[in-house]
């Protein structure tokens, strides 16, 4: 049972939440608390849309739960990366996110004006910039704030902070302005995660997203009166101000961050599934897709939580970005979720709802385990994209869940092995963001493999086994730091058997899995002859029909009658990725024979003498693993069939002919399009 | 008037069938330019896999991906062929249809000969008139761009997505007409030139505009209609083609067949396309006062080149 309030009941006790937001960890969703809340945050902040500005104070209440005595503090600035082209992030990105630019004017940035302590002891003077990742000295993402007194474990520490922050315009790695349109994400100094004894607060990158530690927030934000809002949390209260403002208090908890979104034109709509109150706040110009994407939103929370375990929030907001801010969608945030559609989208293209699931999958493998995407982005991009997989497939339909439209059918799964296929073996799936080897790289080994690997276990594992292991893993890790080794426990365990060999190869090394059927043949057994058969050593020059001829006449009757083949099936491993695989070889009398090779020697041959000649032989025919880089050598027939290749040709030259014979000039407009 | 021209054209086509054939082969031909290497590249890639076969079913996206991923030289060389092939083709159709021209102009039977000479004749004249009408295609093609300047000025630099689909499908409508514009001016002017005999085909291109413009109803609504046809025609082939999805050589070929019959199909359109228009050309441009050309005669009295 969910021990959480309603929103009603919430927007009654509003009063008591502004009287105890200087507490900042109360719980007031929640009866008790789920995370250890050690971030804490109350921020007041004002949008100055015209300028694109934010002017914020933020009180912070940091708990030392680790059993350190800390002497200094790290926080993120994140929107520094937006500040000028100096900083890693641009300097790695080269300026692009996405294929989008921030315009000429369109720079941002986190200023900090003032930092001190609750005691009173200012340290604005001791902030210092550091790069931990790179030797980038001109990179502002990240500052550390040396204490005057030392903080003993068990201690708590309030900073208040007095910011301004300029946001990016048009919206440029997932955040910033696009004219009245305001998303905003990374947007306050954010205090990293003491891990391990040390601080994990690493620069903002082009190709990583985030970490950070729980706690409760209470915001408000004070935006143009005509504004709507959407924001991280539930809304408490909204409160009208003299000057032709309003401000929304906001308030969340057991979240490790924090975005909020405000435009006068959104078109709101709203829905419930499984005690979760769903919000989509639609642009005008995409209104009609507002139920398709609450649908998508509801399909979604259904999924995850009948598969995966439950979804403690009592709420969700779906936002859809502006044209021109599509930078903005396709991200994810605490109870906040962003999509990205255009207009006419049709039905058979199922972005948005692959984007809706995707994106609230995070609510789980980003949110309700918060994993360290700068170092391990598998853990939330790579499982996210196995379960999203999973779920467009159920929901679907087992072809074209992704793409249905004009005849052309794609699956999600079969996107994601192709960008699969263009890195698998760049890097090891588990790598520091920044450490890949490209973006294709970082692409690769965040989503597409970990969701190829992850497939492959399911087959392996089967569905029961790989579903208590996901919820055993959300279980057991929900408001925690979990780590790859502590997936990789749980599997073991909830497999009962021990995955090491899996997991080695296919996180920490980049080995590639690609077994081929290399040779089948078959060839008819010539009768026994020679001396001891036909010849006799004693009699070396006549016909021998002795005795022992006739009894291995009797032994072998059947061979002796019917002729015979030796039918061989040679498999080799060609990646060094060790994987047991089933190869079925297939007779001229339709018989199959199903074998099992551990996969771990070079290459493995099976012999076989019947009555019939070896049709064809196949290595993992029931395409249970993705992993494979190369499903066109997992078979091989002794004769080959140009069926398959003629149709293709045929469908091929016919969209040939067709385009050949436009109107002239329209074969000239084609030539001329190709040369430009 | 559209529909009588429409009768005599598809008349005309019934007693020229090799006529049909000479279009289909060069289209056939040029199609087996762009689609062999691929098959050969096909071929290699599956050698003796058992997927040779399953594709025969439906269409395995897996395996077209990682053909396309492990075959990269598939798309540089159709990018290579779609350059040249098309031209090639385009050159070719516009050699052809001076002896299609020809044929239907002097209400000859199909002899090779009479055919291939006028082809022959009149693709220099049909190549300056491309190259004449270049400017004025350009025009037309920009046509759609006013569509753009107007949507600027009326809901300004940033119009809702809305706005912009829908002023892209009215582009892509303007663009159609353009190109069936373009077309008719062409397909008049050519016929102009081969009932005339006219050297100088910038008077060709402008009677040819002249027209197309000045009986815009008739031009225009033949030329629709016949696109209607072929439309329709696709329409109807298309269901059908992809229900011939079974693993099955004998699919594949009656497949292969409907395809043939289709572009079969699509060749008399054509054909009749430019016999019909001969014969509205016929039918309204009687009075000597829209030939403008010095060389020009009175086309009852004229007899194709040969």
């Amino acid at each position: 049972m969910r021990n959480r309030f309603s929103l009603a009941r919430l927007r009654h006790y509003g009063v008591f939440v502004i009287f105890c937001s200087s507490l900042s960890a109360q719980s007031i969703i929640f009866s008790n608390p789920l995370s250890p809340r050690i971030a804490n945050y109350d921020i007041d902040v004002r949008l100055d849309a015209d300028k694109r500005l934010l002017h914020g104070n933020e009180t912070l209440k940091w708990f030392n739960k680790s059993g350190d005595v800390i002497t200094e503090l790290q926080f993120h600035l994140y929107l520094n990366a937006f500040r000028n082209n100096r900083s890693t992030f641009m300097k790695e990105s080269r300026g692009a996110h996405r294929g989008n630019r921030i315009d000429k004017e369109g720079w941002g940035f986190v200023e900090v004006n003032r930092i001190k302590l609750g005691s009173g002891e200012e340290l604005t003077e001791k902030m210092e910039f550091i790069h931990p990742d790179d030797d980038n000295a001109e990179d502002k993402t990240v500052f550390r704030l040396p204490l005057l007194k030392s903080l003993l474990p068990n201690d708590m520490i309030v900073v208040h902070i007095d910011f301004t922050a300029k946001l990016p315009q048009p919206p440029f790695a997932r955040t910033g302005a696009k004219d009245e349109f305001f998303f905003v994400g990374q947007w306050f100094p954010k205090i990293g995660v003491y891990i391990d004894g040390e601080w994990n607060c690493h620069q903002f990158h082009s190709n990583a997203e985030f970490f950070a530690d729980y706690g409760v927030y209470n915001v408000r934000m004070t935006v143009p009166e005509r504004n709507t809002v959407g924001a991280t949390g539930l809304l408490v209260e909204r409160k009208k101000n003299t000057d032709g403002t309003v401000t929304h208090f906001y308030h969340a908890e057991d979240v490790h961050d924090f975005a909020w979104t405000t435009s006068p034109e959104f078109v709101e709509f709203t829905g419930k599934t499984q005690d979760v109150d769903i919000r989509v706040l639609m642009q005008p110009d995409h209104a009609d897709q507002g139920p398709r994407h609450l649908e998508a939103a509801k399909t979604a929370v259904e999924y995850f939580q009948n598969w995966y375990g439950d979804y403690p929030f009592p709420n969700l907001t779906v936002v859809d970005p502006r044209r021109g801010a599509f930078d903005a969608g396709g991200m994810e945030y605490p109870t906040l979720i962003t999509a990205g559609t255009f207009y006419g989208m049709p039905a058979g293209l199922r972005f948005v709802e692959n984007a809706i699931i995707h994106e609230f999958g995070h609510n789980f493998w980003y949110h309700l385990l918060a994993s360290n995407e700068f170092e391990e982005s598998w853990m939330d991009e790579g499982i996210n994209t196995y379960t999203e997989m999973q779920i467009m497939n159920d929901k679907y339909g087992p072809i074209g869940d992704m793409i249905d439209f004009l005849g052309i059918r794609i699956n999600t799964g079969q996107l994601q092995r192709l960008r699969y296929l263009f890195g698998a073996d760049l890097d090891p799936t588990v790598r520091p963001a920044w450490g890949y080897y490209s973006g294709n790289s970082y692409g690769v080994n965040s989503y597409s493999k970990p969701g190829m690997l992850l497939t492959t276990l399911y087959n392996y594992l089967g569905k029961e086994t790989m579903g208590k292991l996901v919820r055993a893993y959300v279980a057991r890790w929900r408001f925690k730091h979990p780590k790859t080794r502590d997936f990789i426990n749980v599997a073991n365990e909830v497999a009962g058997q021990d995955l090491n060999w899996f997991f080695d190869q296919a996180l920490f090394s980049n080995a590639v899995l690609d077994y081929s059927v290399e040779r089948v043949s078959t060839r008819e057994i010539k009768k026994d002859e020679g001396y001891d058969f036909t010849l006799s050593v004693a009699q070396p020059n006549s016909a021998m029909t002795n005795r022992k001829s006739a009894e291995r006449d009797d032994g072998d009757s059947i061979k002796s009658k019917q002729k015979m083949y030796e039918n061989t099936v040679s498999i080799r491993r060609l990646g060094a990725f060790k994987f047991p695989v089933e190869i079925v070889t297939t007779f001229g009398n339709g018989e199959k024979v199903r074998e099992s090779w551990d996969g771990k020697e070079l290459w493995k041959k099976f012999r076989y003498v019947k009555p019939v000649k070896l049709v064809s032989a196949t290595v993992d025919p029931d395409n249970k693993i993705p992993l494979d880089v190369n499903f066109t050598n997992n078979s091989k027939a002794i004769e080959a069939s140009t069926l398959g290749i003629n149709k293709l040709s045929a469908r091929w030259l016919f969209w040939m002919q067709f385009l050949l014979d436009q109107p002239e000039f329209t074969n000239l407009f084609s030539a001329i399009i190709s040369i430009i | 008037m559209i529909l009588n021209s429409l009768k005599s054209g598809l008349s005309q086509i019934r007693a020229r069938k090799r006529f049909v054939m000479v279009f289909y082969l060069a289209n056939l031909f040029f199609g087996l330019l762009m689609m062999w290497p691929l098959r050969g590249i096909m071929k290699g890639f599956i050698g003796n896999s058992t997927m040779g076969e399953k594709l025969g079913g439906a269409l395995d996206m897996d395996f077209l991906l990682e053909f396309f991923k492990q075959n990269s030289q598939v798309v540089s060389a159709f990018s290579a062929l779609m350059l040249i092939v098309p031209l090639a083709n385009w050159l070719f159709t516009l050699f052809l249809s001076g002896g299609a021209f020809a044929v239907f102009a002097g209400n000859e039977k199909y002899s090779p000969a009479f055919f291939w000479g006028n082809a022959v004749k009149y693709f220099g004249r049909f190549c300056r008139l491309v190259l004449w009408s270049l400017p004025v295609f350009a025009i037309l093609f920009c046509l759609q761009f006013i569509e753009t300047g107007l949507l600027r000025l009326i809901f300004g630099a940033d119009p809702y997505q809305n706005i912009t689909y829908w002023e892209g499908w009215i582009k892509v409508g303007l663009r159609a007409i353009s190109f069936l514009l373009c077309g008719m001016i062409l397909d008049y002017a050519r016929i102009h030139a081969v009932l005339t005999d006219e050297r100088k085909m910038l008077i060709s291109l402008i009677h040819g505009i002249k027209f197309s413009f000045g009986h815009f109803l008739q031009t225009f609504g033949l030329a629709l209609l016949i696109l209607i046809v072929g439309a329709i025609a696709l329409t109807i082939y298309n269901p059908i083609a992809d229900s011939l999805a079974a693993p099955n050589a004998l699919v594949v070929f009656v497949l292969f067949i409907l395809q043939q019959v289709y572009m079969i199909f699509r060749m008399t359109i054509r054909l009749t396309s430019y016999a019909s228009q001969l014969e509205l050309y016929r039918q309204l441009a009687t009075a000597p006062a829209t030939i403008t050309s010095t060389g020009e005669q009175l086309m009852e009295d004229f007899v194709p080149a040969t």
